[in-house]
């Protein structure tokens, strides 16, 4: 324990920590709770146990079909994000050329672009072009506002490898495209699955962008906000927002401890590059 | 150009600037099959971008570069029939020993069982047997050195270059790697290009050294003649520890030019092209030349220098002892003595007399 924390403060840190997990979690709980309660009014008096409403969810078709749009949505987001992502942070961090910063702050711009202002402008462009609304439109733009996470994701683990892993690649007869496969590509394939991941979440929780863009076929949030309007459908909206919770944190989990397994080797190796660029 | 044949590599006028710094000014040099040649010289003296512009990493301004008489200007890294040690080992982080070490010849698409064979016998000659399936990150730094080396020899490079290898490991360990390196450049007769900045491992390994010097070679010869014939200030300064005096000369005779300094001391150099007298020269002498008895003994007959002093300091070096002289030349002068040599039992303070050979002493130039 760190001994410049005294008695007292450790106990203020400790409550803090505390407060801040009764409020991540306690909502989290309360909607499973709910979502096994035996009542349409969501309150409570505790009305009985039931997994009546995660029958209903899976006969509901209009529900079914806003999850497949938003997964299929999600994973084209997520595919084209990292293949966009990936040349864009190797010219970041390899290549010096001419208006760099300009181009990095256009990759990046949409992190500061309020989603309404961009939703609209995409509903004008594509009004413009006589693109009709679809789910594609709806991964256009979520490719978009995804891109400036994924590409952030990418270069700081592009910058902690050697240029001159692939200078050695080239080195032994590889010519450009083989070294970076062979080498760099592998190297940055826990970053690569963590930028695939948040992309993914990003798009598929995605309501603003998506309610000016996505034509007939809602997405699975804007779904659920259509739903909230009616009083009886609450209850199975709560169990379907429990599956996908409980889906995308097994998911998450999952990848996150293969990722760290894979890294782990990896680290050492470029830890101990690092450690000897600093006595060099 | 028939002795292109016997040269690995040739470079010509060779010339390379980083925008205004000129890192390479104009390089001249010829590498013989199966030699190991050094590029010795301080950081920023231009001998790794001329190893650089060799593997193809950099492009020359100006220049030419043949390896095995081809023209490899313009090149690309994967055309050239060289390979590179890099300083850090530069090993694939997610490869085992055996896929680092056989990476080329996979790239020359070798057959599997090819393969394995050839990177276990070079695995044997740089003594990492057995290695195989470690991965890198489990390898010690000396370890990783051999790995590196095997990746690159297994591919029968027409000349191996090496970039301060052993920067990295202890001194321990880099003067087994030392040997190691001879051995292996011996076993298997392939040139071998050397660029380091330690004039010890330049001395001990090469069979030519290039001392490099703001972006130009200043001067190119074996081991001895560097160390020993010093042409310029710079290589006899960088080539170890050096005693130079500027001297006036007094007497001119044949081809020894002698300084009278006082009461029967002298500075004697072999002058090769002459010299005048009046004419102000720099003379060197090597600190293990130097002979030290104390004052009042015999004086020494034969027709070398002489010059009397004070002993100021001595530093024990292990098996050499260091006498640090103030003379009357106006300077000190320093003399390496073996530490047990009972003849040299001077102390601090005492009056001596330093004596070399004529042919011990050099000229560095004119002042």
């Amino acid at each position: 324990m760190n001994a410049a924390v005294s008695e007292g403060g450790r106990r203020a840190l400790w409550s803090l920590f505390g407060f801040l997990l009764v409020f991540l979690y306690a909502p989290i709980a309360i909607l499973i709770v709910f979502s096994v309660n035996d009542r349409t009014l969501v309150s409570f008096p505790w009305e009985g146990f039931t997994f009546r409403w995660y029958r209903t969810f899976m006969q509901n078709s209009a529900l079914l079909l806003a999850l497949r749009t938003s997964t299929m949505i999600a994973t084209v987001t997520a595919i084209v994000t990292v293949a966009l992502a990936i040349p864009a942070s190797v010219l970041f961090v390899r290549r010096r050329f001419f208006g760099k910063p300009f181009v990095s702050a256009l990759v990046l711009s949409p992190l500061v672009i309020p989603l309404v202002v961009f939703g609209i402008a995409l509903l004008i462009l594509f009004n413009t072009l006589a693109i009709p609304l679809s789910p594609w439109t709806v991964a256009v733009g979520h490719i978009v506002i995804a891109l400036p996470f994924a590409v952030l994701t990418l270069v700081p683990r592009l910058e902690r490898i050697p240029a001159y892993l692939e200078e050695a690649s080239r080195d032994l007869g590889a010519s450009a495209m083989t070294a970076f496969r062979s080498i760099t590509l592998p190297l940055m394939t826990p970053a690569i699955v963590s930028s695939f991941l948040i992309s993914f979440v990003i798009s598929f929780d995605e309501v603003v962008i998506a309610s000016f863009i996505a034509g007939d076929e809602p997405t699975f949030p804007l779904y659920l906000f259509s739903q909230l309007r009616l009083p009886s459908r609450l209850p199975q909206v709560i169990a379907v927002a429990v599956v996908v919770m409980l889906v995308s944190g097994v998911l998450v989990v999952a990848s996150e401890v293969w990722r760290r397994l894979a890294n782990r080797r990896l680290e050492r190796q470029l830890a101990r590059y690092e450690g000897e660029e600093a006595v060099a | 150009m028939s002795e292109l044949h016997d040269s690995a590599i040739t470079l010509q006028d060779v010339r390379k600037s980083f925008g205004r710094v000129h890192a390479v000014r104009g390089i001249s040099l010829e590498v013989f099959e199966g030699e190991f040649l050094t590029l010795l010289g301080p950081s920023g003296c231009g001998k790794t971008t001329t190893m650089r512009m060799i593997a193809g990493f950099e492009e020359p301004d100006q220049g030419r570069i043949y390896l095995r008489g081809r023209d490899v200007v313009g090149d690309p890294p994967n055309r050239r029939p060289v390979n590179m040690v890099f300083q850090h080992y530069a090993l694939f982080p997610h490869m085992n020993v055996e896929d680092n070490v056989g990476y080329g010849l996979k790239l020359r698409k070798v057959a599997k069982e090819e393969r394995r064979r050839l990177v276990g016998e070079m695995l044997d000659i740089v003594r990492l047997s057995g290695m195989q399936r470690r991965s890198a990150a489990q390898l010690s730094g000396g370890q990783q050195q051999r790995v590196a080396l095997a990746r690159a020899l297994v591919n029968r490079p027409a000349a191996l270059l090496l970039d301060e290898p052993l920067g990295a490991l202890d001194v321990k360990l880099r003067k087994q790697m030392q040997l190691e390196l001879k051995r292996i450049q011996h076993e298997l007769g392939t040139t071998f290009v050397y660029v380091t900045h330690d004039q010890e491992e330049a001395l001990s390994m090469s069979d030519r050294i290039a001392v490099m010097n703001d972006g130009l070679i200043e001067q190119l010869g074996t081991p001895r003649d560097i160390y020993e014939h010093p042409l310029t200030p710079f290589v006899a300064d960088f080539v170890g520890v050096l005693n130079a005096m500027r001297v006036r000369v007094d007497e001119v005779d044949d081809l020894t030019a002698t300084m009278r300094v006082g009461d029967g001391e002298r500075v004697v150099v072999p002058v090769a092209t002459g010299a005048s007298t009046g004419q102000e020269l720099m003379a060197a002498v090597r600190p293990e030349r130097v002979r030290i008895r104390p004052a009042g003994e015999v004086a020494p007959a034969g027709d070398g220098s002489l010059v009397h002093g004070t002993v100021g300091l001595i530093v024990y070096l292990g098996t050499l002892t260091q006498y640090h002289v103030d003379t009357s030349l106006g300077g000190r002068l320093i003399a390496h003595r073996l530490s047990d040599d009972a003849a040299t039992a001077v102390r601090e303070g005492d009056r001596v007399v330093l004596s070399w050979d004529r042919g011990d002493s050099a000229v560095l130039g004119d002042v």
